[in-house]
């Protein structure tokens, strides 16, 4: 009895437990089966967040890896209106830290009730201030940044990206969709406390960044000896190129107005424009080159044929063309030296149209060269239907034609590396992580041209010598290298009336260096210089000043001796155009963000050093740093200098006749035994006067 | 109650009956003990797993927790190491360079006759390649 009582019992306890793991299960089951995604969603909601993940901007690198241009992440700051419980006073906080009138922000919350942007990209000392805030519905988010740690270095190549990071100029807006990368989302797992545990993404890309053909060096030489060339000649424009000749590699490429890729926005548009590629102009007696190059070619004449320049003046088709200057017979080496208008229409018209036409197409002219810059012009060039003889003879001196400098220096190239026509580039390789990429689409190399023969090449570049040596272009003679060249004034079309400018010239020259195996070609046009205009006045010393710092670095073998009456002439005048270049890039400012700290901007700004700014330079001397005082050799006759540095141990240098007039090191200066010491000898009274040529090109 | 008493007196007798069962064996049923093992040692296995799994699960968890951390760790010191590339790479800007040379250390470029060039000895290239430190950037 008592058994069947304990059994009645147990079952009982039984049952109930079975029911209670029934309900259990039951109730499991059916937020299993009948409310399964619905407490998935309300899961995922709670524990996962899907954020997005801009892409970071690949780098441009020049071709020493050094970086042009980088993307960093930076906060900005955005506000949930509709989070925000008091608009008006969260206005009024953030304004006082972003810089934005409370006006506005509010009109930003007004405006949209899920999103407003309070301020993008901020320094990180306002994102902070903005997070010490801690309003409730205003958030940070990191957003990248374009940064040009070299400033306006390069700036028309590397071009420039808006607020959202899309190349809007340059290379930024030429390999956009490459470097941009694509925007990805990643899912994230976040416990209670919003701490995350997990994620699921792809394999992401590794930005493709960019290596340039330029050298930052020598883009840094063009650049500084431009903006100093614009300071004296007070051009209202201007443009350099740097181009290695054997590839079409362009190592520099500068134009004046420039601006910082940074604050491309704070800069007149005019600034921005890559006068290399785009401004269309007419080049002037450069293009004399062409026009030989054409008939050397085709074999209708020689450089030691002589032409009747006809006193100065040429008639064709009824149109009087003249010389800058009358000339009478001369060679054809000498038309192009003293660049006779006269002489090289006579050539062109014996040259004929068609023939003149081919070879003018054949360098590229009329054409883009198809250089990896955005905004290229093809030039303006009349059709091989309109090549009267008068066109062909307006032609043959550089007028009537519009080129770009791009195209003519990819021209000049050709003639440099014995007649083969390289497309110029400027991008040398894509990278993605350590793959580089094949170069295809627009950048796939393309097989160069021949244009002319290698002899007609070596004529040329003979005759281009003789323009630096004894021609228009003297002021361009290199201490230490051979070089060659070709002068150029131009005058431009007037706007108003249509006709040529009787006082606005565009002065240019192209040349290059070593010519026997020429390692760079240098273009340097200026857009009206006032006062001095001439390509050989203004152009040409540019040419020289920037081959001779280009050469060096290049470790390109000098290959004629040192002409110490040159280098004696060229320093003379040194420190008083240091001084001047300094002061043309005296708004330099280095303080600023991204590069510098505050030490180091402290340390770099301008005139902010311990030395005087009125103090003169010290020269870097290999032989100073000894004990043995220079003596005053001034006055002195070459007897004289040779016994007083042999006595006391220097190598004498003696330069010129008469009477001892400089020397260097200067007198009182320490250098060691053995020392160098060059003197320049003359007549003490003679002042020198500044070089001019005298010929219009 | 008395004469009820007498009438249900009944002498009872207690006796002890000596059992020995030492001498018997208890028989062990060897299928059983078999299964009975066999049980356990399936629940312990399953315990184990039971126990790993919820140990691989947390620990995961932990982990996820830890890995999280080092990705933002190491993002940050990313962020930071592209900074200080962006300041060598300003601090190395030519232009920079030119400015503090000229303007504050007072320097000018050297005339053409106080550059010597010296001739390398032989192996010189080699060995200061040999020395030379990697420099790619990217």
């Amino acid at each position: 009895m008592q058994q069947d009582r304990v059994h009645v019992r147990l079952l009982i306890i039984a049952g109930v437990a079975f029911l209670w793991m029934g309900a259990v299960a039951g109730r499991l089951s059916y937020l299993q089966l009948f409310r399964h995604s619905e407490y998935l969603t309300r899961a995922q909601r709670q524990q996962q967040r899907t954020i997005e993940i801009t892409p970071k901007r690949g780098a441009i690198y020049d071709r020493n890896n050094s970086p042009l241009a980088m993307s960093l992440p930076v906060d900005s700051a955005f506000g949930v209106p509709s989070e925000i419980p008091d608009e008006h006073l969260a206005a009024r906080l953030l304004s006082g830290v972003v810089n934005v009138p409370q006006e506005v922000l509010e009109a930003r919350f007004e405006s949209s009730k899920s999103f407003a942007w309070i301020s993008r990209k901020l320094p990180p000392e306002k994102a902070q201030a903005i997070a010490a805030l801690n309003l409730k519905g205003v958030y940070l988010q990191k957003e990248n940044q374009r940064f040009y740690p070299k400033r306006d270095l390069a700036a028309h190549v590397l071009g420039f990206v808006d607020v959202d990071e899309k190349g809007l100029a340059g290379i930024e807006r030429e390999l956009d969709s490459q470097i941009r990368g694509k925007n990805e989302k990643v899912i994230v797992m976040a416990d209670a406390r919003q701490r995350w545990f997990d994620r699921s993404e792809d394999e992401r890309e590794s930005a493709t960044s960019v290596t340039l053909t330029l050298d930052e060096k020598i883009q840094f030489i063009a650049e500084r000896e431009l903006a100093s060339a614009i300071a004296k000649t007070h051009a209202l424009a201007g443009t350099i190129i740097v181009m290695n000749p054997n590839n079409g590699e362009i190592l520099a490429l500068t134009n004046w107005p420039k601006f910082n890729p940074s604050k491309a926005g704070d800069a007149p548009k005019e600034s921005w424009t890559n006068r290399a590629v785009s401004d269309v102009y007419e080049p002037g007696s450069i293009f004399k080159l062409i026009t030989l190059s054409a008939a050397f070619d085709q074999g209708i004449t020689r450089p030691e044929e002589v032409f009747d320049c006809q006193n100065g003046a040429v008639t064709v088709s009824g149109h009087r063309i003249r010389d800058h200057k009358p000339f009478g017979m001369l060679s054809v080496a000498e038309i192009l030296a003293k660049s006779s208008n006269v002489g090289t229409i006579e050539i062109a018209l014996r040259l004929e149209g068609p023939k003149f036409y081919d070879y003018v197409r054949a360098f590229g002219f009329g054409s883009m060269t198809g250089v990896d810059m955005p905004y290229e012009s093809r030039g303006r060039l009349e059709g091989l239907k309109d090549m009267k003889p008068l066109a062909v003879a307006s032609i043959s001196i550089g007028q009537e034609i519009g080129v770009t400098p791009i195209q003519f220096i990819t021209a000049v190239s050709a003639i440099a590396n014995g007649g083969i026509l390289y497309k110029p580039h400027v991008i040398a390789e894509l990278r993605r992580g350590d793959r580089v990429l094949p170069a295809d689409g627009p950048l796939a190399p393309e097989h160069p041209k021949r244009v002319i023969r290698p002899e007609t090449a070596a004529t040329l570049r003979r005759l281009m010598e003789g323009v630096i040596l004894n021609g228009t272009g003297t002021p361009a003679h290199l201490d230490g290298w051979t070089a060659a060249g070709k002068t150029g004034t131009a005058q431009k079309i007037d706007p108003e009336t249509g006709r040529y400018s009787p006082t606005n010239y565009i002065a240019s020259f192209t040349g290059l260096a070593p010519i026997n195996n020429p390692a760079v070609t240098i273009l340097i046009s200026l857009d009206s210089p006032v006062g001095l205009h001439e390509g050989g006045e203004v152009a040409a010393p540019v040419f020289k000043r920037v081959a001779e710092q280009v050469l060096p670095y290049l470790d390109v073998p000098q290959d004629v001796p040192l002409n110490p009456k040159l280098i004696q002439a060229a320093y003379r005048k040194q420190p008083s155009e240091d001084t001047s270049s300094l002061e043309d890039s005296a708004t330099m400012d280095f303080s600023g963000q991204p590069d510098a700290t505050p030490a180091a901007s402290q340390k770099t700004t301008v005139g902010g050093g311990s030395r005087p700014a009125s103090q003169p330079p010290i020269t870097v001397a290999v032989e100073q740093g000894g004990d043995i005082a220079v003596p005053d050799l001034s006055g002195k006759t070459m007897r004289e200098v040779t016994e007083m540095c042999l006595r006391l141990g220097f190598e004498p240098v003696l330069v010129g006749s008469n009477l001892a007039t400089e020397q260097s090191p200067a007198a009182g200066s320490k250098v060691k035994h053995g020392a160098r010491i060059t003197v320049q000898f003359g007549t003490p009274v003679q002042k020198k006067t500044p070089l001019r040529t005298g010929n219009r090109n | 109650m008395t004469s009820k008493n007498k009438k249900t007196v009944i002498a009872e007798f207690h006796t002890v009956k000596r059992i020995d069962n030492s001498r018997l064996v208890r028989h062990v049923e060897p299928a059983k003990m078999r299964n009975l093992w066999r049980t356990v040692g399936l629940g312990g296995v399953v315990a184990a797993f039971f126990t790993l799994y919820v140990f691989q699960h947390f620990r995961c968890i932990d982990l996820s927790f830890q890995l999280e951390d080092l990705r933002a760790q190491q993002m940050q010191a990313a962020g930071k190491n592209a900074e200080l590339k962006l300041e060598i790479a300003g601090l190395r800007n030519p232009m920079r360079i030119d400015a503090i040379a000229r303007r504050r250390l007072g320097l000018s470029d050297p005339m053409p006759t106080q550059v010597q060039e010296y001739e390398a000895p032989a192996g010189a290239e080699e060995a200061s390649a040999r020395y030379a430190r990697p420099n790619h950037t990217p």
